[in-house]
């Protein structure tokens, strides 16, 4: 029954070559993990006050803003600390003038859905959820003094637009 | 009574009597300190005084050669204005340029009706105007702060805010303009203060200047409840889809009444600004003086906890001389007429209001080549020995009247007492000290006389 210990070396000799040599081969490929989530909009970055009033502007007017009144506009908001107040009080002195762009009042009326549409892909640049589109819809039905100018005053000073 | 219900009785008692309650802002206790008013303007009389023109009032004689001396300060000081070489007034047609002196406002010098420190100094970093001005309403020295960099360490308004519950427009900063920073300083980026307690903040000559009235002037109300009310909900709709992640649009915790006071008050200036209303200075004729005047407006609306305005046209010294007498005496007008103001003009202020006046820095001694069209010789402001030299002035209630505190031998007085004066002055002086966030040689001047 006793096993030489010359034959027991030689045995565990063997199973650990063998253990060694079996070792399994790793491949890397280009191509890193990503952890995949509902729809996240919080990796957006803040606009600087510049981008904030240029894309505003076209948004509105349907237009460029100049590099001359780029640069008061931008001063104008500098000069107020709380940047809420004073893009709130903008974008209210934008609405006052007679060359904004807006879509009709029946337009928006006849065919909420296509003006919610429209404005995500205008202001936030993507199209609404089905809970978004539902929620905007019933609340234009169901408040006949709402105008375009109100949603889109709206949308102006909601904190998504204030990121890209 | 047994033993037993006698002690259980007692232990309930004293613990309703120690047990600490903590407050929403974070404080022990309320606020024990007792007031000794209740609001504070502080003027930066900043840009870079020199103590020669200013507190010695030796005009000429220390700087271009000239044995002419005289206090062209007459509003602050105490003093006769010279009587030769006069460059620094109005110029009436068909006369030499800065002939005519600007009339006082104070029949009472403000060194007579409170307490100055003519020998103060700025002792530690280098004399730049934006780590001045920080000093100024931090308390601390930012030896290592930049330019568009906010106050490392917190400021008086977020102290205010925080130990005082103050709301946002209780505490106000107004700049003289947008450059050098200056719109940074209403805040820190201290993490346990920072924007939840900062100042409002206007640049007015901004606001409500060329590019304001293109800007904002005329901008439309809409009605509250009719048209903000949907407004509003949409809004909030809007931002709740909208993952944040602590993401807003940046702003200053003003609550939605005070969004639209401060709205209401920017419509009002305009319209007040068309009608000829706002309340400049008799002589309105740089920006210090009509941020001054816009200050008046503030102060009026707001009737703030503290206001800090900041000047800063005396810093024309690094060009021209005469520039620089020009502005100096017009920054004692404009003090002249702020404290007129609140004394006649806003009851809730008046006898309740104590002012502080304080340069960020000096200049230097020693003169740069530049000259201008009196062939006198500019200054700037280089961190020498008399660049720190600066002075502070108190007036309101509490304040000793008549009273000088130091002298060139022995300096009473730091940059960074401001924060703690006004701290002790609102009765929070003991939560800013045990913050341990400012100087560790600012003090409280009341305690300094």
């Amino acid at each position: 029954m006793n096993m030489p210990i010359s034959r027991i070396l030689a045995f565990g000799l063997l199973l650990g070559t063998l253990a060694g040599s079996c070792k399994e081969e790793q491949y890397t490929y280009g191509v890193e993990d990503v952890l995949v989530q509902p729809v996240d909009l919080s990796g957006k970055k803040s606009k600087t006050p510049e981008q904030y009033l240029n894309i505003l502007y076209a948004n509105l007017y349907q237009k460029a803003m100049s590099a001359n009144q780029l640069v008061k506009a931008t001063d104008v908001i500098t000069s107020i600390g709380d940047k809420q107040v004073a893009y709130e009080t903008l974008i209210s002195k934008f609405m006052n003038d007679p060359n904004i762009i807006l879509p009709t009042e029946e337009s928006m009326r006849n065919d909420p859905e296509a003006f919610v549409l429209e404005t995500y892909q205008r202001f936030l640049v993507r199209i609404p959820t089905e809970a978004e589109k539902t929620w905007m819809i019933n609340f234009i039905n169901s408040h006949p003094d709402v105008t375009p100018e109100h949603v889109y005053y709206s949308f102006a000073i909601a904190n998504e637009y204030y990121f890209y | 009574m047994k033993r037993r219900e006698f002690i259980k009785k007692s232990a309930l008692v004293t613990g309703a009597i120690t047990v600490p309650y903590i407050l929403p802002t974070g404080r022990l206790f309320a606020q024990t300190g007792s007031q000794k008013a209740e609001h504070v303007v502080l003027v930066l009389f900043a840009g870079g005084v020199r103590h020669q023109e200013s507190i010695l009032q030796h005009y000429l004689a220390e700087s271009q050669d000239l044995d002419i001396e005289g206090n062209i300060m007459y509003n602050m000081l105490t003093g006769d204005a010279p009587e030769l070489k006069v460059v620094y007034g109005t110029t009436p047609a068909g006369q030499q340029p800065g002939i005519q002196p600007i009339s006082r406002i104070l029949q009472t010098p403000l060194d007579k009706q409170g307490t100055l420190f003519p020998e103060v100094r700025f002792s530690k970093a280098g004399t730049g105007h934006f780590v001045g001005l920080s000093t100024g309403v931090s308390g601390h020295y930012g030896v290592t702060q930049g330019l568009r960099q906010r106050p490392i360490n917190p400021t008086i308004f977020e102290y205010i805010r925080r130990y005082m519950n103050a709301k946002a427009t209780d505490v106000w900063f107004v700049g003289n303009g947008i450059g050098n920073s200056t719109p940074l300083l209403n805040h820190s980026d201290h993490p346990d203060f920072g924007y939840r307690y900062a100042a409002n903040f206007f640049a007015p000559n901004v606001t409500f200047g060329s590019k304001g009235v293109e800007f904002l002037k005329g901008f439309k109300v809409y009605h509250p409840d009719e048209e903000l009310v949907p407004i509003r909900e949409m809004q909030a709709f809007l931002n709740n889809s909208f993952n944040l992640a602590g993401k807003e649009i940046p702003h200053l915790y003003n609550t939605d009444e005070e969004k639209a006071d401060i709205k209401n008050f920017i419509r009002t200036t305009f319209e007040r600004l068309e009608n000829n209303q706002v309340s400049f200075p008799p002589v309105t004729d740089n920006g210090d003086l009509s941020t001054i005047g816009y200050t008046t407006e503030i102060l009026r609306w707001f009737k703030p906890k503290l206001t800090v305005v900041n000047m800063s046209s005396v810093d024309s010294c690094h060009g021209s001389y005469t520039s620089y007498l020009k502005s100096l005496h017009r920054g004692d007008h404009a003090v002249g007429h702020l404290w007129n103001f609140i004394q006649t003009q806003i009851p809730e202020m008046k006898d309740n209001t104590v002012m502080i006046i304080q340069p960020e820095h000096g200049r230097n001694y020693e003169p740069n080549p530049i000259t201008d069209e009196n062939d006198w010789f500019a200054f700037d402001h280089d961190s020498d020995a008399n660049s720190r030299r600066i002075f502070t002035q108190m007036v309101g209630p509490n304040v000793p009247a008549n009273l000088r505190v130091g002298s060139e031998l022995n300096p009473v007085g730091d940059a960074a007492d401001a924060v703690v004066t006004i701290a002790d002055i609102l009765g929070i002086k003991q939560d800013v000290l045990g913050r341990g966030l400012v100087d560790f040689n600012a003090m409280s001047l009341f305690d300094r006389i």
